[in-house]
């Protein structure tokens, strides 16, 4: 169904003014992948009782807020023309679908379920689950796109 | 094709031919595996290195004092170096004489060691005083200076890395 979409994302031959464009997104998607996943782990492994307990979760998650949402944003600005360099190729590739399946449930987790529990006192049990499962997500989605091009 | 100047090819001739080494090589699995272990690794290690650096600038984490961030992230950071490097070297002895070959792999080394050197150089100097500007919100010029190269030097070491898959400054090897 998104097939057209796909093909005519490719057709626009976002790297064609340069061979050192496609490299330079990557780098910067990865530089902005490890901002994002140091201010996220912060705040996770402080949800599980680790790293700076001295800060209530909610302070941490607070100062940690703008460098998640600066990294989520370089992700997005930088991981949007990578896929359309290679469009078609992305659309027959099934890691890609399993990353791109994640990468929305880890969104809606981090927004919904993991920003009530960073926005309460004390998340306790039910917050260190949602910490786990952030973990995971977010890696899962990190491990996607490093196999993309292997499986 | 320019010959390449490095010595010691038959050190990484021979480390090649070490138990295991062409086993990996050869195995489908174990380079995108091992790839993808250094990843979420790196994403450990240096997502709390950059939050520790951006608090020494004075731009993060403002209220949490300096050493608290350098204690209770250490541990997290040396579980994750620690994944790195032995998932790094792994890909290393999977074949030593392509590396060998890599101007970046070893442009990446000496990054890597520049940045090492930072650590420990600001570890011996400016945070030594720590104690007097532990709570301010902006540190003196010294943690400064440490935090921005660390992230400067760290940043050269992740993209030489990422660079070496390209053909780039190759040199004939087999």
């Amino acid at each position: 169904m998104l097939a057209p979409f796909f093909m005519w994302m490719e057709g626009l031959a976002v790297y064609q003014s340069s061979i050192y464009l496609g490299p330079g997104v990557n780098l910067a998607h990865l530089v902005a992948m490890v901002t994002f996943m140091g201010a996220l782990l912060l705040v996770d492994l402080r949800c599980l009782g680790f790293g700076l307990t001295e800060q209530s979760v909610t302070q941490l998650a607070r100062s940690a807020h703008r460098w998640l949402i600066g990294g989520l944003a370089g992700l997005v600005v930088t991981g949007i023309p990578a896929v359309m360099a290679v469009a078609t190729q992305e659309y027959e590739n099934n890691t890609f679908w399993w990353k791109m399946y994640i990468l929305a449930t880890a969104i809606l987790w981090t927004f919904t379920v993991r920003r009530k529990v960073v926005q309460s006192h004390d998340p306790g049990l039910g917050g260190k689950a949602v910490a786990i499962v952030s973990i995971l997500l977010w890696m899962a989605v990190a491990a996607g796109g490093r196999l993309i091009m292997y499986l | 094709m320019i010959p390449w100047p490095l010595p010691f090819r038959g050190v990484f001739e021979w480390m090649a031919t070490l138990p295991f080494s062409k086993d990996l090589e050869a195995s489908a699995y174990g380079f995108p595996l091992l790839l993808t272990a250094h990843v979420l690794s790196m994403c450990l290690f240096l997502g709390l290195i950059f939050m520790m650096d951006l608090r020494l600038i004075g731009i993060a984490h403002r209220q949490t004092p300096v050493s608290v961030i350098q204690q209770r992230l250490f541990p997290w950071q040396m579980l994750g170096v620690t994944v790195m490097n032995i998932s790094g070297f792994v890909l290393f002895y999977s074949q030593p004489v392509y590396y060998w070959g890599k101007l970046f792999f070893w442009v990446k080394m000496l990054i890597m060691v520049m940045a090492g050197a930072n650590a420990l150089i600001f570890h011996l100097t400016t945070y030594r005083t720590v104690a007097s500007w532990d709570s301010d919100p902006n540190p003196p010029l010294g943690a400064k200076l440490a935090g921005v190269l660390s992230i400067v030097l760290w940043i050269g070491v992740l993209s030489f890395g990422r660079l070496i898959a390209y053909d780039w400054w190759t040199f004939q090897t087999f």
